[in-house]
């Protein structure tokens, strides 16, 4: 069969990343567009030793490619290159979708560009008008929307930004998994796996506060972090910050909220000086109440924010505390 | 051992600006803007340079770009590299990352590399495409979001970060391309003699002849690519904004953190 979407599962450890049940979402809904049924979507599964991890995929109701081997045990760019390469090739997809993760991007570029294949990445929503992928992407720090256009004749490599779609549960029922047999050259992956790293935690915690206050490039200066602490104390909160912060060590990288830091879920979450950039709100968004400060009254923070303030993140903080001493 | 390092590097409207949209509807307004040096590109400039210095050979900082992207090269060799390249590919927006990585590649196989950079993304178009593409063309191994790398003889090994703060950490062959995340290194700023240094030194430039085509729409694309238009994002909500003076804003941010139980009292 060829046509139809190809979306390439995430995995780590025997566990599927949270992108992959909202990939599923966007390919059942790309494969109807295209004309076909939602089920020409199919989950490809790449790894060694993964088929308890294809079968349970099998229960999002999708066939599930599986590739087995070896040379897959560890993510590399080669590995999954040179496996994807074999599977496109036999299945002549009209997508190939992928999650715009840190994964994702590494190899979906590189599969294109091998292959000679088209490619639109970080998209938040796919449409097919004709014979025209429309993919919808968001600019220069989420302030401009832009859609563009794709056409062609061979496969198109779409990577698909994390929630940007609602995730599917496994429904009743299951698919098959079907071995796909790729020859892998595993002298030809290149990049050897050393190891995997993990955060050294000796410092509090953020997953578990019930209110943060999170500081960003709008503070200006490391020293009014001490406002920021203090402000935080008053509520009876934690420090947070997003990624500029913690890049220039003004707070350890334990502090950091968002895709590669910590994501939170506190009751309070107060965003100081901080824009809003994807990176940041994907480890915020679901705090029960989030109160924006910003200088900028386009920074993309308000959308998500429930209660907003255009101001001096400094002045406004000083001034509210203040007012809680009264 | 010396290494020939390319570090690919775009110019970009300040993004912390504001935008407005031109009105064809197909790009942003362009008259006014600020541009810089991309901000994870600064990364991948300052880990050039130190792991020239570390083991010698040279910095080249290569873009694509207009006219105006002179002020960065400048920049770029004032930090460090030695030599300054800029394709000369005019069109401002350069919407459509396949065409400039196939022109970026080309540019590379005419300079020597051992070890090509990019930065993780460009905060304009945010795509994380160009370091991952350049790779499958020029047939490099690669790895991405790099946040260490330690040169060892004719290999690298170098960790890349995941989501959660978890790294995964690689051995690759020389020659290899990396695209560096942010906060990699702490970029260095440009010494005054360097600045001064850099203003006299040339550009190269390389027209589509030098790179065997015969004009930029000659680039061979396996599809076609359009820009359908740019709006201002609809908003998914919105926060209940509250204005007035400091004071005033003051006294109702105190109130929202009592009524909704954050204070005592």
């Amino acid at each position: 069969m060829s046509g139809g979407v190809l979306l390439i599962a995430e995995h780590l450890e025997g566990r599927v990343a949270p992108s992959t049940p909202e990939l599923i979402t966007t390919g059942r809904r790309l494969a109807a567009a295209f004309g076909g049924d939602e089920r020409d979507a199919r989950i490809v599964v790449l790894g060694s030793g993964v088929r308890d991890l294809a079968n349970h995929l099998a229960g999002y109701t999708l066939d599930v490619l599986l590739v087995d081997h070896p040379a897959l045990a560890e993510y590399t760019g080669d590995g999954y290159v040179q496996a994807l390469r074999g599977i496109v090739e036999s299945t002549a997809p009209r997508v190939v979708l992928v999650a715009h993760t840190s994964q994702g991007y590494d190899f979906a570029p590189a599969l294109a560009g091998v292959m000679d294949l088209p490619l639109v990445t970080n998209c938040l929503a796919l449409d097919v008008e004709g014979d025209r992928l429309i993919a919808t992407r968001r600019l220069l720090n989420e302030k401009v929307q832009a859609q563009v256009e794709i056409r062609s004749e061979r496969p198109i490599v779409v990577t698909v930004r994390p929630g940007a779609e609602k995730p599917v549960g496994p429904s009743r029922g299951t698919m098959t998994v079907t071995d796909v047999p790729v020859s892998i050259d595993p002298s030809a992956v290149r990049e050897k796996f050393v190891r995997l790293e993990r955060p050294q935690i000796h410092d509090i915690d953020l997953s578990g506060a019930d209110i943060i206050v999170s500081a960003g490039r709008g503070i200006q200066k490391k020293e009014n972090l001490v406002l920021i602490e203090e402000f935080a104390k008053a509520i009876g909160g934690v420090v947070g910050a997003s990624r500029p912060l913690t890049d220039m060590d003004w707070l350890p990288k334990t502090r950091q909220v968002g895709q590669s830091g910590k994501t939170v879920r506190p009751k309070l979450y107060v965003a100081c000086g901080i824009s809003g950039a994807m990176q940041h709100v994907a480890g915020m968004k679901d705090a029960g109440l989030i109160v924006a400060i910003n200088t900028d009254p386009t920074a993309p923070i308000f959308e998500i924010a429930h209660v907003g303030f255009v101001a001096d993140v400094l002045k406004l903080l000083a001034a509210t505390l203040k007012e809680l001493k009264r | 051992m010396a290494l020939n390092v390319v570090v690919c590097l775009k110019q970009i409207p300040n993004p912390d600006l504001q935008f407005q949209i031109s009105t064809d509807g197909k790009d942003i307004r362009r008259d006014s803007l600020n541009y810089k040096l991309n901000a994870a590109d600064e990364y991948a400039l300052e880990e050039a340079v130190r792991i020239k210095e570390k083991h010698g050979g040279r910095v080249v900082a290569l873009t694509l770009g207009p006219k105006r992207t002179e002020q960065m090269l400048r920049e770029a060799l004032a930090k460090g590299a030695d030599e300054a390249v800029r394709i000369a590919y005019d069109d401002p927006s350069a919407f459509d990352v396949g065409k400039n990585a196939r022109i970026l590649a080309a540019a590379i196989r005419t300079l020597p590399h051992d070890l090509v950079l990019t930065g993780v993304q460009s905060d304009d178009y945010v795509n994380s495409a160009t370091g991952g593409l350049l790779a499958g063309i020029l047939g490099l191994p690669h790895a991405s979001v790099v946040t260490r790398v330690v040169v060892q003889e004719r290999q690298l090994e170098v960790a890349c970060e995941l989501e959660g703060g978890l790294q995964r950490v690689y051995s690759i062959p020389l020659p290899a391309l990396l695209t560096i995340q942010f906060g990699a290194n702490t970029p260095r700023y440009a010494p005054l003699p360097a600045i001064m240094k850099a203003a006299r030194q040339p550009i190269k430039e390389l027209a589509p002849s030098a790179l065997g085509l015969n004009g930029w729409d000659a680039v061979a694309l396996p599809y076609s690519f359009g820009v359908r238009g740019l709006s201002p994002p609809a908003a998914k909500g919105h926060a209940e904004m509250i204005t007035g003076s400091v004071e005033e804003q003051a006294k109702r941010l105190a109130q929202v953190l009592r009524d909704k139980g954050f204070v005592r009292r």
